[in-house]
């Protein structure tokens, strides 16, 4: 049996006194696009930062691995580098830190963990451009300030961009598609299918079935009151969509 | 020469005040030079305590411990602490002015005996003024091409440096000038007056950078005159001394003058660093944009004022003063003291302070691209610093003016 890229074993955290994660398990083997879709207020961006490594979480019992290896003991830089990328639901605006700047920084800071050498500027601007064209970036846009005045789209866009340029092993996508209008979204399913390979495990977290239309899972799960309740294909997303949370989870809605 | 006056100070005690070491070789070092206004001055009030409002967080009785000897001639010359390529440079060690290389078009380069300054209530001023034995004078008769550098310098064994600098800036020119304050690695005091007038649209950008050793005391008082039109910018570093304050004196005296007085405390464990701005806009319709920010790690101390005067004709003034700062430990210190004092009552004035540490938000953003931490604090160190570098259009200054920022980011606590 092959490693899966990701693999999380009963996965509890809290913030301040408030338990939020409550036993979560998934494993998405190498190749594998699992959708999860929950409440609001389930823990799913939770389950994302603290997957990512974000500090205000405690996290009382459990293990994750990302690709065999201790996730949990690695800074968020580590993290990175070892091939786990974070779309932020929210992304985060930067004033002063120029979008270029920042994109060759994070490349040449990974390329640097794995012992390659650093991007030179032509190959750079090369790379930014094509994943820019692919995914209707304007390259003018990533003069401006990391995030700072990009619309909603274009920050979820910036987002894919990234992962594009970062080429993780393990994307968690959370609610990429929220704020994007209707050609955004096949823009971006298109950017984010093209990253589908066998070495590459995505994780969607999303609110609309409409997503999973484009960017079509091998797994649904559903996530409620901090741990996964439910399992199943891509027709699981279907049923939801029709019936609601209240047959899956058993909470009113 | 001396240039105050004998006015008497008020007795406001009975009893005159116990004088420290610093102030007991201040006043020889002013008898000396035959000075007898200026000792008597400090003989009666002493140095500003915190008692003196404009002094409140830099109390240099305390904090000056020891005047170190009155400079002589340098003989030998530190390595410059900045180089500014293609620049056209200028330069003053221990006081006194060396000979320069053929000016630039435009630039007349000449000597003035005394200081430069106009007299205030300022203890600085005031000794600036008597123990400046010559200034260095720059008539610009128009534009200017390359940027202009004086490297102002306090050389050898500890000294007591004072010099002075006076700039003329004729109607409809525009210069880039920076001064350099650095120097031996030795416990002098530098005293550093410059007084800039600006003709009629005039644009002018003045940047300070001191760059003066750990152990020295770097002091610094730049009086601005600006006519009708007239544009200013200026951007004051401290970044060198373990003590350092420099004191900005700008004067709108002609309608539609502005300013963008701006300045950097970089301050680092036992550091103190203070810029204390003392506005005046003289007539209608003036405007003007401070905007100072500090940096303070370790038990670093950053200190900001700044006061605007709106004098009672001087309708239609736009000014807001502002300071940010960012705390990079626990322990440092980031003061800031605005002082609004209006006459006029039709003007749009303000002030705003905000201080913080780095956004815990964004460094996890930064992080979780892969961007070790000590880098993503650089990296938003640098960002929240970008607003008072953007502006300086000069590439290579603006690569220098970057270097020393760097410099001090790597510097470590
Ligand atoms: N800093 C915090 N302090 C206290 N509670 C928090 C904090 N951050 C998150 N929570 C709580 O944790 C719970 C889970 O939040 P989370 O953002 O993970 O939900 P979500 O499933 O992503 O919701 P949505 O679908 O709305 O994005 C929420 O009840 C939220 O209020
Ligand atoms: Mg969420």
């Amino acid at each position: 049996m092959t490693t899966p890229i990701l693999e999380i074993r009963n996965l509890h955290a809290r913030i301040e006194d408030r338990e939020i994660l409550k036993g979560v398990n998934l494993t998405i083997p190498a190749g594998e696009v699992h959708a999860v879709m929950g409440r609001n207020g389930s823990g799913k961006s939770t389950l994302s930062y603290v997957l990512a490594g974000k500090e205000d979480y405690e996290i009382t019992e459990g293990e994750v691995l990302l690709d065999g290896q201790d996730l949990l003991a690695m800074e968020p830089f580590e993290r990175a580098s070892a091939g786990l990328f974070l779309a932020f639901q929210y992304p985060i605006e930067i004033p002063g830190v120029a979008t270029m700047t920042f994109l060759k920084a994070a490349m040449n800071a990974q390329r640097k963990a794995r012992g390659e050498g650093e991007m030179t500027t032509p190959d750079f601007m090369r790379a930014v451009k094509q994943a820019g064209t692919e995914l209707n970036i304007d390259t003018e846009m990533l003069k401006r300030p990391l995030n700072v005045g990009f619309s909603g789209g274009e920050k979820k866009r910036a987002e894919v961009l990234q992962m594009a340029l970062l080429q993780p092993k393990m994307c968690i996508l959370d609610e990429t598609d929220s704020g994007l209008d209707i050609d955004a979204l096949q823009v971006v399913s298109k950017g984010v299918n093209a990253l589908r390979s066998a070495g590459r495990s995505m994780l969607v977290i999303t609110h609309y079935q409409r997503l999973l239309n484009h960017i079509v899972p091998d797994v649904v799960h559903v996530f409620s009151d901090g741990k996964i309740v439910e399992s199943g294909d891509k027709d699981l997303a279907l049923q939801l969509e029709a019936k609601g949370y209240a047959d899956f989870d058993g909470a009113a809605a | 020469m001396p240039t105050s006056t004998a006015r008497q100070p008020k007795m406001r005690q009975t009893m005159p005040v116990r004088l420290n070491a610093a102030e007991e070789t201040l006043i020889a070092q002013l008898k000396a030079i035959g000075a007898n206004a200026e000792a008597e001055r400090i003989t009666v009030a002493g140095l500003p305590t915190r008692r003196v409002e404009s002094y409140h967080y830099t109390d240099l009785k305390m904090l000056l411990k020891a005047i170190p000897p009155q400079a002589a001639a340098a003989n030998e010359a530190s390595a410059p602490a900045l180089r500014v390529a293609g620049a056209y440079q200028l330069m003053i060690a221990n006081g006194v002015i060396q000979s320069a290389s053929t000016a630039p078009a435009g630039v007349i380069v000449g000597k003035a005996e005394g200081g430069v300054l106009s007299t205030r209530d300022d203890v600085l001023v005031h000794l600036n003024g008597a123990f400046a034995k010559e200034s260095l004078t720059l008539t610009l008769e128009s534009s200017v091409d390359p940027v202009i550098q004086i490297d102002r310098r306090a050389e050898g064994a500890a000294a007591h440096v004072t010099d002075s600098v006076k700039v003329f800036v004729a109607d409809n020119a525009s210069a880039v000038i920076i001064e350099t304050f650095s120097g031996s690695d030795a416990a002098h005091v530098g005293n550093h007056g410059t007084y800039m007038a600006l003709g009629k649209n005039a644009v002018v950008t003045h940047i300070t950078v001191d760059l003066s050793a750990r152990a020295a005391t770097h002091f610094a008082s730049n009086e601005y005159h600006l006519a009708d039109g007239a544009k200013l910018r200026t951007l004051v570093i401290n970044a060198g001394a373990g003590l350092s304050r420099t004191q900005l004196f700008p004067r709108y005296e002609g309608a539609g003058a502005h300013g963008d007085i701006t300045g950097l405390n970089l301050v680092s464990d036992g550091q103190h660093a203070d810029i204390t701005m003392d506005a005046l806009h003289a007539v209608p319709g003036t405007t003007s944009q401070p905007l100072f920010k500090s940096i303070a790690r370790g038990h670093g101390k950053a200190v900001v004022q700044g006061k605007l005067v709106v004098a009672r004709d001087a309708q239609k003034t736009d000014a807001k003063f502002m300071h940010q700062g960012l705390m990079l430990s626990d322990e440092a210190e980031i003061l800031s003291k605005p002082e609004l004092e209006i006459y006029a009552d039709d003007v749009v004035c303000g002030h705003g302070s905000t201080c913080g540490k780095l956004d815990e938000d964004s460094m996890f953003y930064l992080m979780s691209r892969g961007i070790p931490k000590e880098e993503a604090e650089t990296m938003l160190v640098r960002g929240f610093l970008e607003e008072l570098v953007d502006p300086i259009e000069d590439e290579a200054l603006a690569e220098a003016l970057h270097g020393i920022i760097d410099g001090w980011l790597l510097g470590g606590k």
